[in-house]
């Protein structure tokens, strides 16, 4: 069961934001290739949205080749090429980055300070990596 | 794509107050419309000379190529109504006001009847009279939805309704929506009922239709602009339906973002940033 978080109400028009997460899941892997998704009418029902939007959304992602449409049995999601995806994971990592950016000058913290937060995340994420291995050989 | 309605330059007026103003509007067959309009706009006025209830002092409306005012029996069978004043014959019960509506619909549906008369917890046995607003109106709802029209027009449908109601409203939209080719127009002043249900979005202002896209294009286009600079008084913003400037700081609300404009800004140095809105700040925006 997929769990879609739509705010209605948000300037990200429905079909975007449902592309978007689609997206999210496959790359991350939550979705893997030969996976059907739920048919339109089942999403738009859960969400409570209007079907167009979900097709909208369906048919831009088998555009850009995350999904392929089997005849009568819906959308299934595509094999990813590997080196296209790689491109695409970065290109969503770059969006990522961005919001994280728009959303830390809004708070005021400058890009040096955010900067400087990401690498002490990064190098205590990877020494308590370190420790967990070491736990892991005691 | 075929037209369910074609209005064009409808006017109204009530003693000095013109209302509807030379209205022009076209809404094709499949269109699930959202028709946004202030306290006050006219939207029941527009939709009661549409279905020529109160006739428009001018102008013409064809539904499904007739004339509004010489619709056939069938044409009539085709179209649903729900308005916002419960003025269905009082002194019959529910059951037998079902039974007597029954009768001009060809397509009456009893199925989507009892299932909605059991969800929604209606007695029957009550009369119009006996029913509070809440349940009256989704006894208009009902009505409206079992004659399986291929038009269906509500006004302010979700006023009289609690949440859950409203959300069962919506989703009865929703399925309508599903079957093939029915065209569904709600007047509401409440955005956040029609962002999920409404493919497109009308906004009545000033005795016209001001604005008429698909909600996508609407969030898509109108956008929020502001610039940073060492000077933006001599800014111009394209396409600008207002615009505040402070010393280094400019605001402003565009119906479409000029991509050429923007790269010329940044080209100049000038720091540009765009924000999405939702459909409520961008509604209060277009009829400010």
């Amino acid at each position: 069961m997929i769990q879609f978080n739509i705010a209605a109400s948000s300037g990200i028009p429905i079909y975007k934001q449902v592309v978007e997460q689609i997206e999210r899941m496959i790359l991350n892997g939550y979705l893997v290739c030969g996976e059907f998704l739920p048919s339109v009418r089942q999403v738009a029902n859960d969400i409570n949205v209007n079907p167009m939007t979900i097709s909208k959304a369906y048919g831009l992602l088998e555009e850009r080749g995350y999904l392929s449409r089997q005849r009568g049995k819906g959308m299934m999601v595509a094999q990813q090429e590997e080196q296209t995806s790689k491109k695409e994971k970065m290109a969503m990592l770059e969006k990522m980055i961005g919001e994280l950016i728009s959303d830390a000058a809004q708070m005021g913290i400058n890009q040096q300070e955010l900067l400087a937060l990401i690498k002490t995340t990064v190098e205590s994420d990877s020494s308590q990596m370190i420790d967990a291995v070491e736990q892991g050989v005691k | 794509m075929t037209t369910s309605i074609k209005i064009s330059k409808l006017t109204k007026s009530f003693k000095n107050e013109t209302v509807l103003n030379e209205l022009d509007w076209t809404i094709r067959q499949g269109d699930i419309i959202g028709l946004l309009g202030k306290n006050g706009a006219g939207k029941s006025t527009l939709i009661n000379a549409i279905l020529n209830i109160d006739a428009a002092d001018s102008g013409c409306v064809a539904i499904f190529d007739e004339d509004n005012k010489s619709l056939s029996s069938e044409t009539k069978a085709r179209i649903g109504f729900v308005p916002q004043q419960n003025d269905e014959i009082p002194w019959l019960t529910i059951k037998e006001l079902i039974a007597f509506k029954k009768q001009f619909y060809p397509e009456w549906n009893d199925e989507k009847v009892t299932e909605l008369i059991s969800r929604w917890e209606i007695n029957t046995k009550k009369k119009m009279s006996e029913l509070s607003v809440g349940q009256g109106q989704r006894v208009l709802i009902i009505l409206a939805l079992a004659s399986n029209p291929d038009l269906m027009i509500f006004d302010e449908p979700a006023a009289a309704l609690d949440p859950a109601g409203r959300r069962d409203f919506l989703r009865e939209i929703v399925n309508l929506a599903v079957e093939e080719n029915k065209t569904i127009i709600f007047s509401t002043h409440i955005t956040s009922d029609l962002e999920r249900v409404a493919n497109k979005v009308a906004i009545l202002h000033h005795g016209k239709i001001c604005h008429f896209d698909e909600l996508d294009n609407v969030k898509e286009n109108v956008v929020r602009v502001a610039v940073h600079s060492e000077s933006v008084k001599d800014i111009v913003v394209p396409n600008a339906l207002n615009t505040q400037k402070s010393n280094n700081q400019l605001s402003s609300v565009v119906t479409r973002l000029d991509k050429g404009w923007q790269q010329e800004m940044q080209a100049q140095g000038h720091q540009v940033e765009v924000n999405p809105m939702g459909l409520e700040d961008i509604f209060l925006e277009i009829t400010a």
